[in-house]
C-alpha cells in the first residue's frame, strides 16, 4: 500500500513539474469508464481442499478533475463495484498521465488511491460489512483527440479491502472475515 | 515508449504478488469442549459442613422459617440466618459437589448432587451432615450450560465416572471464498452465565418440588417422582414422561405447572403419586418460568443464548379451565427471568435490567402499572415472602422490605465476592472476546 502512495506521489510531483509549457492547464476533465473486475478465488472448505474458482464483477467509475499540464490530469474518482457479497462505492484520488504516443492514440498511466465504502450495501440478516482501502494502478489507451472526446481502453490491478461480522455458526462466539480483492480491471470508457 | 514499458511492468508486477487471486481469511473463536472423567465415587464422600465462605457465583434460593439457603452453582449451599433480614448472618456452607437445585421438608435438606439426590440433616447448619443418599438417580445435566454425564468405561468396570467437561476457546483462520453468504444458524447455545436460577417456596425457576409426601424433581423430559414418607431415605417410584424440554416446576393448589423451553405444562396432581398431564399451552421457544395466582399464570419467555428465539415478554393465562389454557395478554420486557406473585403484586426479575414490581389488578393493563423498577441491579429471580422481598442477581442477594411496593425499602445486601481478575472477565463485552478469551482460561482457575 505504501508503495503505491508513494507512486501516485511522485507522478503528482512530475506532472506539476512540466505543467509551465501547458496549454489546456486547469481545463475540466471527466474519465468515465465501466467494465469487469476479474480474478479467481482458492479456498478450502470441509474435506473440499485447494477449490480454485474464477470470480468476476461488474465495475463502473468516474474520474471528475482538472488537467494539471498538458499531459496530466488530477481528480476524484467515484465508482460502485459489485462483488458477489459486497456492493463497494470507491471514493478515490486519482491521476491520468498521458505518455508519449501519437496525437490520436496515446496511452496512459492510472493511479487511484482511496477508500471503497458501503453506502449502497444491504447486508443480509447477521452480516455486517465494513470498507476498506482501495488501489487501482494500470494503464490505459486513449482513442482521440487531445482537445476533443476520446475513447478509452483500459487495464488496472485493483486491490480492495473489506472486512464483515458474520453470523455465529454452532459454539462460535466472534466470527470475522478480512477480505481483499485482487482483481484486474478490464475497462471502456470516454474522456473528455 | 520507455515509460509505458515501466508502466506495464509495475502493472504486471502487482498482479503476479498477487496473483489476481482474492484472499478471504475468516477468523473464528470458537469454543470447545474437553471431557474429563472423575471417578463419582470420589465426589460422594465429599458432602459436609463447612465454615461460612463468601458468595461467587450465587444460584437458586430457598427459604425455610428463618433461614435462607443460596445455591452456590455446582458446589453446595451458603446457610444463613435470616431471623433479621436487615441483617443476616452467614452460619455456614455445606460442601455438595455438584449440587444446583434445593427444598426442605423439616430438617432434611434434599439437594441433587450430580448423578445423586442427598438427604442432608440441616438441624444445626453449622454440622450439617448426610444422612441419606439415593444412587443414580439422574445421568446427565448441565451447570452454566455445562453438561455432564454419567459414563461406564468401556472395560467393562462396574465403577461410574462423571464426565464434565472443561470449556477451551480456539481461534482458528480459515480461507473462505469470499462470497458465501449463508443463512445465519443459531447461535452458540451454551454460552449463558444464568447466575440467577432459583427456587423455594413459590420461586419460579425451581427444578424441585415438595408436595404432601412426595418430591418432584424435573428432568430435561420427564418428572421424577419421590416418597420421602423417610425423609432421609427418598424413594423414586415413579416417571411421568412430558416429553418437553422441562425448565422449571411449580406446584399450586392441586396442579404442577411446568415450565417447557416450548410451552406451559398443566398437571392435574390431585393424586400426588400420579401427575396427569391436562393440557400444554404453546408459545414460541423460549425460556419460561412460570408462577400461578388463582386463576391466573403468569410466564416469563426470554430470548438468551440458551433460549432461541427472541421473545422477551410477559404472557398472562388464564387457566380457569386448567384442561384449555389461554392467553389474556402479553406484554414486551426487556429480559425477563424469575417472577413472584404475591396477591396483586407481581416481582419481576429482568436479568441485568433490573427488577420490576407490577400491581396486576387489571390483567389487561399491567403495563399500565409498573408500580417501581430498581435499575442499579442484577435480578435473576425472586421470592415474596409477605413483605419481605428476596432478589437474586449476579451481584448477589438483596432483601427488601415491600410493605409499599411502590417504594420498596433496602434491608439488606450479600454481595458476591470475586477476584479483580473475574470482576475484569465479567466486564469483557463481546467486542473483546479475544481479550476475554485468556481470562476465560483463567476463571477455570478460579473455579
Amino acid at each position: 500500500m505504501k508503495i503505491l502512495f508513494s507512486l501516485f506521489i511522485s507522478i503528482m510531483v512530475l506532472g506539476s513539474v512540466n505543467a509551465q509549457d501547458v496549454v489546456v492547464k486547469n481545463r475540466f476533465v471527466n474519465h468515465t469508464e465501466f467494465g469487469g473486475l476479474f480474478g479467481r478465488v482458492k479456498y478450502s472448505s470441509g474435506s473440499q481442499q485447494n477449490t480454485v474458482e474464477s470470480r468476476t464483477s461488474l465495475t463502473l467509475q468516474t474520474f471528475n478533475g482538472i488537467q494539471v499540464s498538458r499531459k496530466l490530469g488530477a481528480g476524484i474518482i467515484l465508482g460502485a463495484d459489485w462483488y458477489k457479497s459486497a456492493l463497494i462505492n470507491p471514493v478515490a484520488a486519482g491521476i491520468r498521465y498521458d505518455l508519449s504516443g501519437r496525437p490520436n492514440a496515446r496511452f496512459f498511466v492510472i493511479a487511484d488511491a482511496g477508500y471503497g465504502f458501503t453506502w449502497l450495501h444491504q447486508d443480509s440478516d447477521g452480516y455486517k460489512t465494513k470498507g476498506g482501502w482501495m488501489v487501482n494502478p494500470g494503464i490505459g489507451l486513449r482513442i482521440g483527440n487531445v482537445s476533443t472526446s476520446s475513447f478509452t481502453l483500459s487495464l488496472t490491478y485493483k486491490r480492495q479491502e473489506v472486512s464483515a461480522e458474520k453470523p455465529l455458526l454452532w459454539n462460535q462466539i466472534e466470527r470475522d472475515e478480512e477480505r481483499v480483492y485482487n482483481r484486474i480491471a478490464a475497462r471502456i470508457g470516454i474522456s473528455f | 515508449m520507455k515509460n509505458l514499458l515501466l508502466s506495464s511492468m509495475i502493472l504486471l508486477s502487482f498482479c503476479a504478488f498477487s496473483s489476481c487471486t482474492d484472499k478471504c481469511t475468516e477468523t473464528r473463536i470458537v469454543k470447545k469442549k474437553v471431557a474429563i472423567l472423575h471417578p463419582i465415587a470420589n465426589l460422594r464422600i465429599s458432602v459436609r459442613a463447612l465454615p461460612a465462605r463468601q458468595l461467587s457465583n450465587p444460584g437458586k434460593i430457598y427459604v425455610k422459617d428463618n433461614c435462607l439457603y443460596i445455591n452456590e452453582i455446582k458446589e453446595g449451599i451458603h446457610v444463613i440466618d435470616n431471623s433479621d433480614p436487615s441483617n443476616p448472618k452467614q452460619l455456614s456452607f455445606i460442601n455438595i459437589p455438584g449440587n444446583g437445585d434445593i427444598a426442605i421438608r423439616g430438617n432434611i435438606l434434599y439437594a441433587d448432587s450430580y448423578s445423586d439426590l442427598v438427604s442432608i440433616d440441616v438441624r444445626d447448619p453449622g454440622n450439617a451432615y448426610e444422612v441419606g443418599r439415593r444412587k443414580n438417580v439422574f445421568s446427565y445435566g448441565q451447570f452454566n450450560g455445562e453438561p455432564w454425564s454419567v459414563q461406564k468405561m468401556p472395560d467393562g468396570q462396574d465403577a461410574l465416572f462423571l464426565q464434565e467437561y472443561t470449556t477451551d476457546f480456539v481461534t482458528e483462520t480459515v480461507e473462505t471464498s469470499c462470497e458465501d453468504v449463508r443463512e445465519p444458524v443459531d447461535p452458540d447455545i451454551t454460552m449463558e452465565l444464568n447466575t440467577g436460577n432459583t427456587s423455594g417456596k413459590a420461586g419460579s425457576m425451581s427444578r424441585f418440588a415438595l408436595y404432601d409426601k412426595y418430591l418432584y424433581i424435573v428432568g430435561n423430559w420427564h418428572l421424577n417422582l419421590f416418597d420421602i414418607s423417610n425423609p432421609a431415605q427418598p424413594v423414586d417410584f415413579s416417571t411421568v414422561i412430558i416429553g418437553m424440554n422441562i425448565e422449571t416446576i411449580f406446584p399450586y393448589k392441586d396442579k404442577l405447572f411446568l415450565g417447557t423451553t416450548t410451552g406451559m405444562v398443566i398437571l392435574d396432581n390431585s393424586d400426588p403419586s400420579a401427575p396427569k398431564q391436562v393440557s400444554v399451552y404453546v408459545h414460541g421457544t423460549a425460556c419460561d418460568p412460570v408462577v400461578v395466582q388463582d386463576d391466573t399464570a403468569y410466564v416469563t419467555l426470554r430470548s438468551g443464548n440458551f433460549c432461541r428465539n427472541n421473545l422477551d415478554q410477559l404472557d398472562v393465562i388464564n387457566i380457569a379451565d386448567a384442561s384449555k389454557p389461554e392467553l389474556v395478554k402479553t406484554y414486551p420486557m426487556e429480559n425477563p427471568h424469575g417472577l413472584s406473585i404475591d396477591q396483586s403484586t407481581l416481582y419481576l426479575c429482568e436479568g441485568d435490567k433490573g427488577f420490576k414490581v407490577f400491581d396486576v389488578k387489571d390483567k389487561m393493563a399491567i403495563d399500565k402499572h409498573l408500580l417501581s423498577f430498581k435499575k442499579d441491579m442484577g435480578a435473576y429471580d425472586v421470592i415474596s415472602m409477605g413483605t419481605t422481598v428476596m432478589v437474586v442477581g449476579k451481584n448477589g442477594l438483596y432483601q427488601f422490605d415491600a410493605s409499599d411496593p411502590k417504594n420498596l425499602k433496602e434491608l439488606s445486601r450479600i454481595l458476591v465476592t470475586k477476584s479483580e481478575l473475574y470482576e475484569l472477565f465479567h466486564s469483557f463485552s463481546d467486542k473483546f472476546v479475544e481479550k476475554g478469551y485468556n481470562l476465560f482460561k483463567i476463571r477455570g482457575v478460579l473455579g
